[in-house]
């Protein structure tokens, strides 16, 4: 047992332990009052759960679960398809298995199944030699299930598999200048399209193609409520437990996609610091694991993995404050949700022995 | 193979290391920009939202008869309601709300646009007084409208349904016409009464609204008081009204159309005042309702709406007949003692006119005259004066003008002149002297309120006093719960000779005792145990060949009956006129009516009055009825 405690990563345990602490503080706030009150209690289970996972696959050698990629592919294949006919229907999406009256959410696992499987794949061929027929079908192995996702329809949960394609730049090299100037042109572009040349209509749009349910409550009602908890937070917040927006119940959906703006509200922008933070410190430790892994199929999967947190990141935090469309992709420790919180695990848990493995050899 | 010999796998990792920091810092930078920058603004937005301004709904003043029991109370009401900061901007959110609350959308978007322009004050109500079908039904749309809220607040219950609906009246929103004529008076979503006593008395029953300062959640329910400035609910006040007399005459007059007046010979205190058809104003409480008032109600052939006490102008038929002895007296054309042979029928101006016994009643006195209703001797009488003498008569002695009651829309009775004439009908300006006859035995032209007969027979019985008829009795004060009686104009004398009002008496008296109303055993039942004085009317509504004739005549073209008259005859504290519809002789039908007027007042109110109104509504949310302490 002591063996197994020693394959946990100390920089990355102390990470996470405290993400998911203040994670768990939102989580009180944000359902204090509500019908949701105990969420804060089911989350630290999921927590523990997860933990538990995590210590089980930090302890087992990654080479052993990379065998199981491919067949575990298939069966996720095989999952995402079923939930399109026998899943659970919940607001107007068909995304959950009902198991034991806790609903289960395959897209979740079959993401790191996914990344699991490309690595494996990707890894087994010399960089430098590697055929672009080989790329393209690693490239139609993300997008196959990205596709059966946006049946459900799920277009956050399908966006967050592309991160795992930044394998294949790790393999066959990007310029940083064209990679910057990219970036810089896909984000002015964006927001500068979005600012200055779509109509509003047009806007509207979009928004309703992102995302159908944004109807009737007026634009954006439920992002302007959580800028207005975000911007009223100011420098040091408005206390725990004392945001006005969260504890009124204006902020909307503040147990899972809005749960950063009660701790932006309540814990000000010092919190906001301290959390962007540690999510720098977590995504930098598993690139490190990836710099340090053994052979290739690790060091691709733990890249993919820290872009697929890093999408996250982006994606919630950017859009809770308005900085991004209204997509439903949830914060790693912050929002609750056990299906997203097991995956968030067993990722780390891999990453863990992968770093473990590394030190050892 | 091994990544960890591979510089270029790292370098690569390296730059993925600089991106993650860098995408860090983007968000540092947005979320300093939201918290730092501009912190004051979306301060301000949260504050916004989360501490309102409300007001608190005074009370309207109960209304309660002269006894003290309650015909207005208040409950507790829910309304759906959109508060003033609330209100929707979007036409397609307006458009969706009118589509779930089955409302008209363009009138519900040019009221939110009104209630925009107007600012704070009373919130938009959509739907008012909510069942529990209501309620579920606003706690659906909420989930969809969040802006919308539930406001609690008083709401009028009529206890006697339709006992004294014309004369309560009810209460509405101010409509936007009202405001228009009357700038600065009302303000926006301002409860005021629509009829009846509620609108006349609008300023004595109103409350002064109060507000507070609170914080809402996101549904608008109130979390924390930061203080408040109490309403101030309206006073309550006694009417003149008795509620047993006007059961009485509810009941008396049953299914009939028709009016009762009865007044107080004291001051002019209204005891009684019943139209019928009534209406229940319950049921004009809420908005949507206003619709069936217009569609079925205010143009149905019955004309529930009308107050036909105070809008109704009848001819007075015989019951006019006094006046014009009056005027005949006072211009001295006859003395009580000519003696006026009566053949059945009498020619004047080259026509016959008919009087109402065919064989003739012989040679009349005038007291003998009134007590037999004998047409003959007032076309006689008419036939020696002119048509402006009658006039100037029934100037002198009030006809002419309104009573002044204290509600609103009273119509003035029509009393025909030579100038009347002339304004009336420019085509045919000239007064023929055979008109004059008609109006002798009150047919013709002449037209009177039931109210304003009751008026001229009070004047009769309290030997020429005009009192002004009034419904307000009074404030109710606080402690006590007791009366403060409110002044009431004094009678204005007329100058009536003391010798014509004998004459007069005695024929009024001789009515009931041997004459026209005796004719019914009912009447003549009471009047054997409370002797009173009145005078029978037959009002013709249309003219017929013969009896047989009338006989056949749908019941809407039959006679109005008439009575008019007060009661004790030797010590009268009650004055009264009844008017039944298209029932036929005022003997058979209206005094029988008043006969059960005088027995609850003279006897049975004295032994076991009735019962205090209740209505047969039943309210969800009543507290329990509380025992009215007797007073």
């Amino acid at each position: 047992m002591r063996e197994r405690f020693r394959a946990l990563d100390p920089r990355l345990l102390w990470v996470l332990l405290a993400l998911m602490a203040l994670g768990t503080l939102t989580l009180y706030s944000a359902g204090r009052n509500t019908p949701q009150a105990g969420i804060w209690l089911k989350q630290s289970l999921w927590n523990f759960l997860g933990l538990v996972l995590m210590l089980l696959l930090a302890s087992m050698d990654p080479r052993r679960l990379f065998r199981y990629a491919f067949p575990a592919y298939l069966v996720g294949l095989v999952a995402l398809a079923a939930v399109l006919v026998v899943g659970r229907k919940i607001g107007g999406s068909t995304r959950w298995f009902m198991i034991a009256g806790q609903t289960f959410q395959p897209s979740e696992l079959m993401k790191w199944i996914t990344l699991l499987y490309v690595s494996q794949r990707l890894g087994s061929h010399n960089a430098d030699t590697v055929g672009r027929l080989e790329l393209f079908g690693a490239t139609g192995l993300v997008v196959f299930p990205m596709l059966l996702i946006q049946r459900q329809p799920d277009l956050g949960m399908a966006l967050s598999y592309l991160p795992i394609l930044l394998i294949i730049p790790l393999m066959k090299g990007f310029r940083t200048r064209w990679v910057i100037v990219l970036l810089l042109l896909v984000g002015l572009g964006g927001v500068g399209a979005w600012k200055v040349v779509l109509k509003p209509y047009q806007k509207q749009r979009v928004r309703i193609f992102l995302d159908p349910s944004a109807d009737l409550q007026g634009k954006g009602y439920q992002v302007n409520q959580s800028r207005i908890a975000i911007g009223a937070g100011g420098l040091i917040g408005k206390g725990f437990t004392s945001g006005s927006q969260t504890q009124l119940n204006f902020l909307p959906v503040k147990t899972t996609d809005f749960a950063f703006s009660v701790w932006a509200e309540e814990r000000g922008f010092m919190g906001v610091l301290l959390v962007l933070g540690l999510f720098g410190l977590l995504l930098s430790r598993i690139l490190d694991a990836a710099q340090a892994a053994p052979t290739n199929a690790e060091a691709y999967f733990c890249a993919g993995a820290a872009g697929i947190f890093a999408l996250h990141l982006l994606v919630n935090v950017g859009m809770v404050a308005g900085a991004l469309p209204n997509k439903g992709m949830v914060l790693p420790f912050f929002s609750a949700g056990g299906s997203s919180t097991l995956s968030f695990f067993l990722a780390l848990g891999l990453i863990m022995g992968i770093l473990h493995r590394s030190r050892v050899k | 193979m091994d990544p960890r010999q591979r510089p270029l796998l790292r370098r690569r990792l390296g730059a993925f290391k600089a991106m993650t920091w860098s995408l860090v810092a983007l968000l540092v930078l947005i979320y300093a920009w939201l918290q730092l920058v501009r912190h004051g603004e979306f301060k301000q937005l949260a504050m916004q939202q989360a501490v309102k301004v409300r007001p608190i709904p005074a009370p309207r003043g109960l209304v309660l008869d002269r006894n003290g029991q309650r015909l207005v109370d208040n409950r507790r009401a829910l309304h759906l309601v959109i508060q003033r900061e609330d209100l929707p901007a979007r036409p397609e959110v307006v458009a969706s709300l009118a589509e779930a609350l089955v409302l008209d959308p363009a009138a519900l978007a040019r009221k939110i646009a009104s209630y925009r322009q107007a600012g704070k004050g009373r919130p938009l109500v959509l739907k008012e007084n909510l069942d529990e079908a209501g309620i579920a039904l606003a706690e659906r749309v909420r989930a969809r409208f969040p802006f919308l809220s539930v406001e609690v607040a008083p709401r009028r219950v009529y206890l006697g349904d339709e006992l004294a609906g014309h004369v309560l009246g009810y209460v509405g929103e101010v409509d936007e016409e009202l405001m228009k004529a009357r700038p600065g008076v009302f303000r926006l979503g301002e409860t005021i009464g629509k009829e009846g006593f509620e609108a006349s008395g609008n300023d004595k029953l109103k409350g002064v609204d109060g507000q507070k300062r609170i914080l809402v959640d996101q549904l608008g329910t109130e979390v924390a008081n930061f203080g408040q400035m109490d309403a101030t609910a309206g006073r309550s006040l006694f009417l003149t009204l008795d509620a047993g007399l006007q059961k009485v005459a509810e009941d008396a007059l049953g299914e009939e159309a028709g009016a009762v007046v009865v007044l107080d010979l004291r001051d002019g205190g209204v005891l009684a005042m019943y139209s019928s058809p009534s209406y229940d104003p319950n049921l004009f409480l809420n908005r949507l309702s206003q619709d069936m008032v217009d569609r079925y109600l205010a143009n149905s052939q019955t004309r529930p709406m009308v107050n036909r006490a105070i809008q109704g102008i009848y001819a007075p038929g015989s019951t006019f007949k006094l006046l014009v002895a009056i005027a005949a007296l006072e211009k001295g054309v006859v003395t009580p003692q000519t003696a006026i042979y009566c053949a059945g029928k009498k020619n004047f101006y080259g026509r016959d006119f008919r009087c109402d016994k065919p064989t003739g009643h012989g040679s009349l006195s005038m007291v003998q005259a009134i007590a037999q209703s004998c047409d003959v001797y007032f076309y006689e009488l008419a036939s020696r004066l002119d048509i402006d003498d009658i006039y100037a008569t029934a100037e002198k002695y009030g006809l002419t003008e309104r009573t002044g009651i204290d509600l609103p829309q009273e119509k003035r009775s029509r009393i025909p002149s030579r100038d009347w004439k002339r304004r009336t009908y420019p085509r045919d300006p000239k007064w023929y002297g055979g008109e004059t006859i008609s109006v002798g035995i009150g047919q013709g032209a002449v037209g009177v309120t039931p109210l304003a007969l009751a008026r001229f027979y009070a004047l009769l019985a309290t030997r020429g006093e005009l009192v002004t008829p009034h419904l307000f009795y009074g404030f109710r004060d606080d402690q006590s719960n007791g009366l403060v009686p409110a002044p009431v104009p004094s009678p204005r004398g007329t100058h009536l000779d003391p010798r014509i009002w004998s004459v007069l008496n005695e024929g009024l008296s001789e009515v009931v005792q041997s004459g026209t109303a005796a004719a019914n055993p009912f009447v003549r039942e009471i009047a054997n145990q409370i002797p009173f004085s009145g005078k029978t009317g037959t009002a013709q509504v249309a003219t017929f060949v013969d009896k047989a004739h009338y006989a056949r005549q749908a019941k809407f073209l039959k006679d109005h009956a008439l009575f008019a008259g007060f009661a004790p005859r030797d010590n009268p504290q009650i004055a009264f006129a009844v008017v039944v519809e298209n029932a036929g002789f005022g003997s058979t039908s209206a005094a029988p009516v008043a006969a059960k007027l005088v027995k609850y007042w003279c006897v049975d109110r004295l032994i076991h009055p009735l019962p205090p109104p209740r209505g047969k509504m039943v309210d969800p949310f009543a507290p329990a009825p509380q025992a009215e302490s007797p007073e």
